[in-house]
């Protein structure tokens, strides 16, 4: 395959030939159209005076002389004729000899026009530019003026020169060329750079960047690609530390699981204390499950293409139910769910989601509360959405971990293990959730004074 | 102005009738009507003209003649160099004869009287041929370079090898070459003068010199009598009961000469004429560029008569 400033150059080539060309063309076209239109009028010119010189009878020899005494001082080759033999008279016999002038020539001397000829003449042995005038006198032809040029064609006009013409547009081809390759290949350097980043890329180097020099469109393209490139890094990059951190997540109860029933295999678990022993198995185990039933929603969630069909839900009714299921899980802690809700609220959403979304937070707010401590749930209308917010009084969120919470795994608390119980998916499932269900999340906290969570909710049209 | 157009129609009318009828027929001209016809060869066509210059019928052709002859008082023969038949046609009835194929190269024909004979020479076999009155071929003999111009006397045929440098004597009724006289290449227009007993032959010259005499030879052995200046290129000769006209072309000149070759006198008359020729009183010039036949008579042109483009010929009908 030939490369793209191949081709250019050789298409600028191929114009800088047919340009030379038509050039040459046009000076040629040019002279024969000025230079001999031009002489061929002077030459006619010139003619018709010196035919005012011949009145009548034969011509003289003392007519014949004057001519040749004219053409002395004229750079134009005349003299006059008045052999009939020249003068094609004998034509209608066959003569084998060449007259100056042939038949139909004679006829239109006769008729008392003058006869024009460019092109070669064997006479003269060259190409000429001839014009040829009749001294008539009462119908005979008794002479002719001929008057005559050379006609050099432009190449041999230029003669000598014709050498260093051909030489010097030959070296102007080559130097011009040489510019546009050079050109060219400057123009092209980014492009060949973005095509080796291309390929460093499918090789799957995607820290490859290339430099970017100029605005233009090669210059827009470059800093596209390095952008593109900083997205598939970082892709690249959260993929992988979500997998470290999966199999991280996983391994964690398995060797739980593993160490305790190896040792209840090997009796090293006293009797009395066996139950207890299976019990966090069972715990970790589910802890497992759930991790692996999350990891899968979530999954489930980022591929999932359908709409969902949303419809008009009472959020007062769903609220409470929430509060209901909770109210247990609360009372261990003796904590209170304080629920203050706009039973007006109808809000287009899917039940389900709904409710997966609200206990999600309400656990998180329950867990990161301290004891004795209270839970309050609002729902108001603000701005035709509903915001539910649900407010605690618990241990907060450093400002620095705010922006990352929802991302999955965080955990702000990093050294907590699984002690709270978290899998650190619940806010990344609350946001996959909102954005199916054309909601927004809010999260302001303030460390060791509690979390606020504000969710917006479209209402249902009117 | 109605005139003129009255005119341009009618000659409209007449060429397109003219034109017409050749493949048919042309203008008879009557058995006692006395003639000279301008033969030309531009625009083939064969102008009659009566004594008193008026032109009584015009013969419109389409084939590229390039000479004709008279054939006794009532046929007139037509030849081209181009064409490979000749043609013959009747006076009287304006119908074509006979057509006889001969080769192509026909140069000039040539008919003795009282032979009842013709003869025809090619420029392309370089021969000689005779016929007789009904076109039949009789006896065909091979000559130098070019045979054109023909003149006979009494038994015997004059032949000019127009590009060679020999004159052919020939035995008029087998066509032997009994003498070759050499004279001069491009040789073109005899007289025969048995008065004197010389043979007179003009020509155009050879190469770009053109000649300005006239030769003279003894009839009988060929030997050169002498030249009689007439610049310029003489080649029209005609001999009449008491002298013998000259034209010369390039200087467009009339000669009179006597017998002794003086030039009794001369005229400046036509352009390009070719040929010249005695009809009735006058002495017929045919001018070839000027298309224009001059009537002349006590060394002054009585009348001129226009006739068709490149007059080449003259052929002569009196009682």
């Amino acid at each position: 395959m030939r490369k793209i400033s191949t081709r250019i150059l050789l298409l600028i080539f191929a114009f800088l030939m047919i340009t030379v060309f038509f050039m040459y063309v046009l000076t040629d076209y040019l002279y024969e159209r000025l230079y001999v239109e031009d002489t061929r009028e002077m030459m006619v010119e010139v003619g018709t005076k010196l035919q005012t010189m011949y009145t009548s009878g034969k011509v003289t020899d003392e007519f014949i002389a004057d001519i040749e005494h004219y053409a002395n001082y004229s750079n134009l080759n005349i003299f006059a004729v008045r052999n009939p033999r020249e003068l094609s008279a004998c034509v209608p016999f066959d003569i084998d000899y060449e007259t100056l002038i042939g038949p139909e020539e004679r006829q239109q001397l006769l008729a008392g026009e003058y006869v024009q000829k460019i092109g070669y003449e064997p006479r003269f042995d060259r190409k000429l530019i001839s014009v040829v005038l009749p001294l008539v006198d009462q119908n005979r032809l008794e002479g002719i003026i001929y008057i005559y040029f050379p006609l050099v064609k432009i190449s041999e006009l230029a003669n000598n020169e014709v050498i260093f013409l051909f030489v010097s547009a030959f070296i102007f081809l080559i130097v011009i060329s040489f510019l546009i390759y050079k050109g060219i290949r400057h123009i092209m350097r980014p492009l060949s750079n973005l095509q080796r980043a291309v390929e460093q890329m499918s090789y799957g180097n995607y820290g490859t960047r290339v430099p970017v020099h100029s605005k233009d469109e090669v210059g827009k393209l470059s800093s596209t690609f390095n952008k593109m490139a900083e997205a598939i890094q970082q892709e690249d990059e959260a993929q992988k530390t979500f997998l470290a951190t999966v199999s991280h997540e996983l391994r964690t109860p398995i060797s739980y699981v593993k160490g305790y029933s190896e040792a209840i295999q090997k009796n090293i678990i006293p009797e009395n204390q066996k139950e207890e022993t299976i019990q966090l198995i069972v715990r970790e185990a589910n802890r497992m499950e759930r991790l692996t039933n999350e990891l899968l929603q979530l999954a489930r969630m980022e591929n999932e293409q359908a709409e969902i069909t949303l419809y008009p839900i009472p959020l007062a009714e769903t609220l409470r139910e929430v509060q209901k299921i909770l109210t247990h899980q609360a009372k261990k802690k003796s904590i209170t769910l304080h629920l203050d809700v706009d039973d007006a609220l109808i809000i287009k959403a899917e039940e389900v989601k709904l409710k997966q979304i609200i206990i999600n937070i309400i656990e998180n707010a329950i867990n990161y509360s301290y004891e004795q401590s209270k839970v309050e749930i609002t729902a108001i209308e603000n701005n035709g959405h509903a915001q539910i917010t649900i407010k605690d009084y618990g241990i907060g969120i450093p400002q620095e971990d705010l922006s990352h919470v929802t991302e999955r795994f965080y955990r702000v608390n990093k050294a907590r293990g699984r002690a709270d119980g978290g899998s650190g998916l619940g806010l990344s499932i609350v946001e996959q959730l909102l954005k199916q269900l054309d909601g927004k999340i809010d999260i302001t906290s303030e460390v060791e004074k509690g979390t606020v969570v504000k969710i917006m909710l479209p209402l249902m049209e009117e | 102005m109605l005139k003129k157009w009255a005119f341009f129609i009618f000659s409209l009318v007449q060429i397109v009738w003219l034109a017409g009828c050749t493949e048919k027929s042309l203008e008879s001209i009557e058995r006692d009507q006395n003639f000279i016809a301008s033969l030309n060869i531009q625009e083939p066509s064969l102008d009659f003209i009566d004594e008193q210059g008026n032109v009584i019928a015009t013969w419109l052709f389409d084939k590229a003649y390039s000479g004709a002859i008279l054939l006794g008082q009532d046929h007139v023969l037509l030849y081209g160099h181009q064409l490979n038949e000749i043609d013959v046609y009747t006076l009287s009835t304006g119908k074509k004869l006979y057509s006889k194929k001969v080769q192509v190269g026909t140069t000039n024909a040539y008919y003795v009287e009282n032979k009842k004979q013709f003869f025809i020479t090619n420029s392309k076999t370089n021969t000689v041929t005779s016929f007789d009155e009904k076109g039949n071929e009789l006896a065909t003999q091979k000559l130098g370079n070019y045979p054109m111009s023909m003149a006979a006397n009494k038994d015997k045929l004059y032949v000019i090898n127009y590009k060679d440098t020999k004159l052919s004597v020939l035995n008029i009724d087998n066509l032997k070459v009994e003498q070759e006289w050499p004279i001069q290449k491009s040789s073109h227009g005899i007289a025969i003068l048995e008065e004197t007993n010389e043979l007179w032959i003009g020509g155009h010259g050879e190469g770009s010199k053109p000649n300005s005499t006239v030769k003279k030879y003894d009839l009988t052995t060929g030997e050169e009598h002498g030249e009689i200046e007439m610049p310029l290129m003489p080649v029209g000769l005609t001999k009449t009961k008491d002298s013998v006209l000259v034209v010369s072309h390039g200087h467009n000149k009339l000669y009179v000469a006597d017998f002794d070759g003086n030039v009794k006198w001369q005229l400046e008359v036509g352009a390009n004429p070719f040929v010249v020729n005695q009809f009735k009183d006058y002495i017929v010039v045919a001018g070839y560029d000027d298309h224009t036949l001059y009537f002349i008579k006590e060394g002054q042109v009585k009348k001129t008569v226009d006739v068709g483009n490149g007059a080449f010929q003259l052929l002569v009908r009196e009682e």
